[in-house]
């Protein structure tokens, strides 16, 4: 195996890289390398030129103002588990981050790069969707800000535009009452590619689900909230809300209605949706314990 | 174009120039030749390059060197001081945690940085945290062990002592039986032990095969002239600048040419190879190989292959594609069916699974000016390699010498030779220089000869009381393109299964079948562990039609001490009853059995294989093991030659132990040269379990000519009669008045001193006749069986179908384990490679016969996260035919694993998958089906 000719280039900061990739031919960014060097190596993919982000310090931060969490594109896995904030306020995202590959893909691999290489079965959009996270993208001249969501296009396709980088990810602070937790079905107990994950965030406000989402994760091209998963909790009692219950299996149910899974060397498609089912419901169980204890 | 980069590793600082595309992985073993870190897939998911950059555990194959410029880096060399091994090194040294120790240093790495992190983690944290690097070989078991321990030392706590109870037949002995490390042991965990591809020569170039991409085609041209011109090239061979002889690894089945002629038969097939500075250029060139190809159309399903209109592999052989038919009757089963009470008669399908030893398949030849050629390879057998090479090179053996390097692992996929061992040979002597060539993960699932898949027709009659009358076993091999081991395979699959239970009406029906897929070959228990799976669930599945506990159906008919089997081969030593009522017990099976809730199980499943084949693979009269001992001439060490093969098994120290014992030495005072055809006598090699009792006895043999002629020595210094006297524990002693002593190294000394050097010599053949005069009865025999139990207990997600794996109770009859240590590792070893097949392995091609999944990314093997907990056994036996008394347990320990976790399965989920691998899919939708079945009745 190699990886085929190119150029490296090392920016020393933000401005640089930024200018690098605008003005550079196929100019692609690397971060921890985890998903790249394996495309480079496996030939599924080809640069000339191959700007390192090893030095772009202002990708490197967790932070919090008022309103949200701020974690900069270039912190890794490893990171986000140990980060006080992350713990703190999104301990769902911190468990997502747990479940990705192992401890060395965790140190070198980054938040940035696992949510740019769009893989319908990435493992830290389900929950930074399911929170309304927003991205801040970047290019040589524009800032702009808008929903993670909308950063994904197709199963490894992002909708980046030549010279922009992804600079953070902005997650909203959620209030008393809220609980967000993630499941993700891999084929074995580690180092295992999600076959099936959902996140579910609840907002409880008097008994009853204020605010929900719920996004399902390697059952589409790209993650994906289930509308109508969603339209079926809020308003709904928390007591309901247990095992086998008719509002859960409808919300499961609802949630399998909105997946468009494939048939693949991991699952056929029937499979997938069964165990979606099966984790909707624990996820939702799991949430709403973590959002009754959150009060 | 190159950069300069400064990199501090291990406290020096370095200033090297790299090109860009240069891993930091490549940038230690190529550039600094800091080869301790490995090179298992390339591709972040084995964790054999684990290093420590900046302070963190990182895949150093993900790295780009030139990200790391201006880092600290930590691998494996830095870790031991001049004298003393880091504490984790210590512990693995001694808990007996490296086998092949490919995965060692890695592994390492990663346990001294879970140990900065967490001082004190629990066993749970630790198999989580170990999760990203695959061991292979030892089941995790003596790993998890080895990190408990190292954190004992790191802390300064107590150590747990090891409880173990010494086997009887080892209890006068003062080496065989004790739970030695392993002598390579040191050596591998600092990252001093040189594997091929760690080896580097002046001038060496590199080498590449261009693999076909269609499953089946003919070759109308092959057109080298661009790539011949790409700077860097040396030569580039088609089939027309090789030999026009066929190869293999069974005579009569030699069918490979060793590069393609004319035709391809799978995506995969060998069709050119290059030779060049450096890898990246062969690479580049095989791309500017321009070979026109006419596609044929192709087979992949055995169903297919055999019927009448089925496009043909070989034109000239092979009617239908079958490779090998085999027709055996024994007894009468019309009679025996006659007789039985109750008679059941299932499918069950195997998988396609591949053994992916850690390290992948590396050769270096290199031709010296008198027509000779070296060849340092990572292989299980040395001989056969000499062999095949001297055939298809046409010199004779004298003119090869083949040395094998530490070997990281093979479970057969090393047990013949390989397309790159031949071809580094042919391009070394067309370009003049030493020539290395590897293969990639991708390339070894191609090479493949792996497990064959196996569709299973069984049927077995029972007598009420559970006394089996009759078996009928139809199996159809998938053997992929050419025949490799397949033809052994396919009477494996069926001699093997009469030795363990005693039946005397046999009838087995053998196909193998070619496609257009890789071939298959030899995966430990060749051509066994299906039809064990099989017959261990059919049995435990009849049981429950009579009513019978599986367990005591299985006592009903064990296996006995001195039986010929109706296949006519011939059971010694046996401890199955031994064995299952071991496991019977410490797994608490009455209680359970039963009264587990839903979605919890239980089962048993027995196995047990040869101790090495009665007869070699190619005719030959040679001894199957030899060895010869040197003592130094100050009598302070023994030099053991042994042709045998320690490809991480642990034969080096099991044959150094026989021996020490047979000289009355200790293992301080023996060094072994194993497996280098120039300096040791042939060796079989390490394939068929064979190593413990061959070369076992090979090495007594020389061990008590040494001492034969010591004791001559000894009784002329001491002035008494030669017979009366002992060697033991480095002294020789008059055996009633043990005070009356010299040391043994005054004897080799004076031995020396007068009759010039003192060598002890010998061999080992299995007594001759072995097995029945009918056609193939030779495959099976051997000069002793081993016998295994195992209880296996899951635990099943109802809603996912995902199984967990909790125990595995086993027993082991090995005889006298020389080393319990290493057996212990065999069989947990076997135990999680046993149930990563039954879970999770399975070969997936596209409909163009392109394999989907050849990585470690979407092939899955277990990691340390989804082991369970083991605890094995090691049943008191005695083996008259093994050396004190020992007999296998590699391969065997496998072979109850299957059934076990078939049952267990069944058990908890209260359906049957026959099916394997038993992913989760199945069981979701075996358990959806059975729910079906219960509502519309
Ligand atoms: C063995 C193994 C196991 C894995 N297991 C998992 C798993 O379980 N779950 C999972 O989700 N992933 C998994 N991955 C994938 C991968 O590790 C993650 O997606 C990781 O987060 C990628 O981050 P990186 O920094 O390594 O990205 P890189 O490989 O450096 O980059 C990935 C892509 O993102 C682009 N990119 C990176 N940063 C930016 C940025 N700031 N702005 C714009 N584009 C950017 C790059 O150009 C590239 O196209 C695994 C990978 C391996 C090798
Ligand atoms: S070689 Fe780097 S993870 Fe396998
Ligand atoms: S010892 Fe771990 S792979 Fe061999």
């Amino acid at each position: 195996m190699y990886v085929s000719d190119f150029t490296y280039l090392r920016p020393k900061n933000l401005e640089e890289a930024l200018d690098l990739l605008q003005n550079k031919d196929d100019a692609v960014a690397l971060a921890g390398g985890t998903d790249l060097l394996v495309e480079l190596k496996t030939g599924v993919r080809l640069c000339s030129h191959l700007v390192s982000l090893a030095d772009v310090e202002e990708f490197k931060f967790i932070k919090e103002d008022e309103k949200s969490i701020q974690i900069g594109a270039g912190i890794t896995h490893s990171q986000i588990m140990q980060s006080s904030l992350v713990k703190e306020h999104i301990p769902a995202l911190a468990l997502a981050a747990s479940k990705i590959g192992s401890h060395q893909v965790r140190n070198n691999g980054t938040l940035g790069g696992n949510i740019c290489s769009a893989a319908a079965c990435c493992d830290s959009a389900p929950v930074l969707i399911s929170l309304n996270a927003q991205i801040e993208i970047l290019d040589a001249t524009n800032k702009k800000i808008i929903p993670l969501e909308d950063l994904f296009q197709g199963n490894k396709i992002n909708t980046l535009k030549k010279g922009q980088l992804v600079s953070k990810v902005i997650i909203p602070k959620t209030g008393k009452g809220t609980g967000v937790h993630y499941e993700k079905f891999g084929l074995r107990e580690a180092m295992a590619v999600s076959v099936v994950s959902v996140s579910v965030m609840l907002k409880i406000k008097n008994e009853s689900i204020e605010n929900a989402s719920v996004v399902i994760g390697a059952v589409a091209p790209t993650p994906k909230v289930s509308v109508a998963a969603v339209g079926i909790l809020i308003g709904t009692p928390t007591h309901l809300l247990v095992e086998k219950s008719d509002p859960i299996l409808r919300v499961s149910e609802a949630a399998v209605g909105d997946s468009i899974p494939i048939d693949d060397i991991r699952g056929g498609a029937q499979y997938r949706r069964d165990v979606l089912f099966s984790l909707t419901q624990r996820c939702i169980l799991k949430a709403l314990e973590s959002a009754q204890k959150n009060v | 174009m190159k950069k300069i980069i400064n990199i501090n590793v291990n406290g020096d600082n370095h200033e090297v120039a790299v090109r860009p595309g240069t891993t930091l992985l490549d940038l230690l073993r190529d550039e600094l030749n800091l080869t301790g870190t490995k090179k298992g897939c390339e591709l972040g998911d084995c964790g054999a390059c684990t290093v420590i950059l900046d302070g963190k555990a990182v895949n150093s194959c993900l790295v780009l060197a030139l990200d790391a410029d201006g880092k600290k880096v930590k691998t494996i060399e830095g870790l031991a001081g001049s004298k003393h091994l880091h504490p984790v090194q210590q512990a693995f040294v001694e808990k007996g945690a490296i086998q092949c120790g490919y995965c060692t240093p890695g592994m390492i790495m990663r346990v001294v940085s879970i140990l900065d992190e967490n001082p004190d983690p629990t066993k749970e944290e630790i198999k989580k945290a170990l999760s990203g690097n695959l061991c292979r070989c030892t089941g995790y078991t003596k790993i998890i062990e080895a990190v408990e321990a190292a954190k004992a030392y790191i802390n300064g706590m107590e150590q747990p002592e090891i409880e173990y109870q010494p086997q009887k037949s080892a209890l006068d002995l003062s080496v065989v039986g004790k739970r030695l490390p392993k002598i390579d042991a040191p050596d591998k965990a600092t990252g001093k032990a040189l594997f091929t591809d760690d080896l580097a020569f002046p001038k060496m170039l590199y080498g590449k095969l261009l693999l076909s991409p269609l499953p089946h085609a003919l070759i109308k041209s092959i057109n080298t002239k661009r790539a011949l011109a790409l700077p860097g090239v040396k030569a580039i061979m088609t089939g027309d600048d090789v030999p026009d002889i066929k190869w293999g690894t069974s005579p009569p089945r030699y069918d490979e040419n060793v590069l393609a002629k004319n035709k391809v038969r799978y995506v995969g097939d060998v069709v050119a190879a290059v030779a060049a500075v450096d890898e990246e250029t062969c690479y580049k060139a095989l791309q500017l190989i321009e070979v026109e190809y006419e596609e044929l159309p192709a087979v992949f399903d055995p169903m297919e292959a055999m019927k009448e209109a089925a496009p043909r592999l070989f034109d000239d052989k092979y009617e239908n594609n079958i490779n090998t038919h085999i027709d055996h009757h024994f007894g009468d089963i019309d009679l025996g069916f006659a007789e039985a009470d109750h008679i059941r008669e299932e499918r069950f399908v195997g998988n396609r699974t591949y053994q992916n030893p850690m390290e992948p398949h590396c050769s270096i030849a290199e031709w010296d000016n008198h027509g000779r050629v070296t060849l340092h390879t990572s292989t299980q057998v040395v001989h056969y390699v000499h062999h095949q090479l001297s055939r298809i090179l046409n010199l004779p053996l004298g003119n090869i010498r083949v040395i094998m390097t530490y070997c990281g692992g093979g479970f057969g996929a090393k047990a013949a030779t390989t397309t790159i061992e031949v071809m580094s040979c042919f391009l070394a002597k067309e370009t003049g220089c030493p020539v290395k060539m590897r293969f990639n993960r991708e390339e070894m699932y191609l090479f493949g000869r792996g497990r064959h898949k196996q569709y299973i027709d069984l049927k077995i009659g029972v007598k009420n009381d559970g006394t089996i009358t009759a078996v009928k076993h139809k199996a159809i091999l998938e053997g992929g393109a050419y025949s490799s081991f397949g033809i052994v395979s396919a009477y494996y699959a069926g001699s093997m299964l009469t030795t363990l239970y005693k039946f005397a009406n046999y009838k087995y029906d053998g196909y193998r079948i070619n496609t257009n897929l890789p071939p298959c070959g030899a995966f430990r228990g060749h051509g066994c562990p299906h039809p064990r799976f099989a017959f261990e669930s059919l049995l435990s599945m009849i049981a429950d039609d009579i009513g019978m506990d599986p367990i005591d159906i299985r006592l009903k008919n064990a296996m006995e001490p001195e039986y010929r089997t109706c296949n006519d081969l011939d059971i010694h030593s046996c401890e199955f009853t031994a064995c299952l009522e071991d496991v019977k017990k410490k797994s608490h099976w009455d209680s359970k059995r039963g009264n587990l809730p839903k979605g919890r199980g239980i089962g048993i499943g027995c196995g047990g294989f040869v101790s090495g084949a009665g007869y070699p693979i190619y005719r030959s009269q040679f001894p199957h093991s030899n060895a010869i001992i040197k003592i130094l001439e100050d009598g302070s060490k023994a030099m053991l030659y042994i042709g045998d093969a320690d490809i991480g098994q642990g034969s080096d120290t099991v044959l150094a132990m026989a021996a020490c014992e047979a000289m009355g030495i200790t293992m301080d005072r023996i060094s072994v040269v194993s497996a280098d055809s120039d300096l040791t006598p042939i060796g079989f090699g390490a394939y068929s379990s064979r190593v413990t009792l061959m070369g076992g006895n090979a090495c007594k043999m020389a061990g008590e000519e040494i001492k034969k002629q010591l004791l001559q020595a000894a009784s002329e210094i001491l002035n008494v009669d030669a017979n009366i006297l002992e060697a033991k524990d480095n002294k020789i002693y008059v055996k009633d008045k043990p005070e009356i002593s010299i040391p043994w190294e005054d004897a080799g000394f004076a031995y020396f001193s007068n009759n010039g050097p003192l060598v002890g010599k010998g061999h080992y053949s299995p007594p001759k006749g072995l097995g029945g005069k009918y056609k193939g009865a030779a495959v099976g025999t051997s000069p002793a069986y081993s016998f295994s139990a195992t209880v296996c207990e899951v635990e099943v997600d109802m809603e996912t179908g995902k199984v967990k794996v909790l125990n595995f109770w086993d027993a082991h009859d090995c005889g006298t384990a020389i080393n319990p240590m290493s057996a212990e590792g065999q069989a947990e070893g076997a135990v999680v490679m046993g149930m990563s097949e039954v879970l999770f392995e399975n070969e997936v091609f596209d409909k163009n016969g392109k394999m989907l999944n050849a990585d470690l990314h979407n092939y899955l093997i277990a990691t340390s996260a989804d082991m369970p907990e083991i605890s094995s056994t090691l049943v008191d036996s005695y083996e008259p035919a093994g050396p004190f008394g020992a007999k296998e347990i590699g391969e065997g320990a496998t072979l109850p694993i299957l059934g076990a976790l078939a049952n267990a399965i069944a058990n908890a989920i209260g359906v049957r998958i026959f099916e394997l691998p038993i992913t989760p899919e199945k069981v979701l939708k075996a358990i959806a089906e059975a729910n079906k079945v219960n509502s519309d009745s």
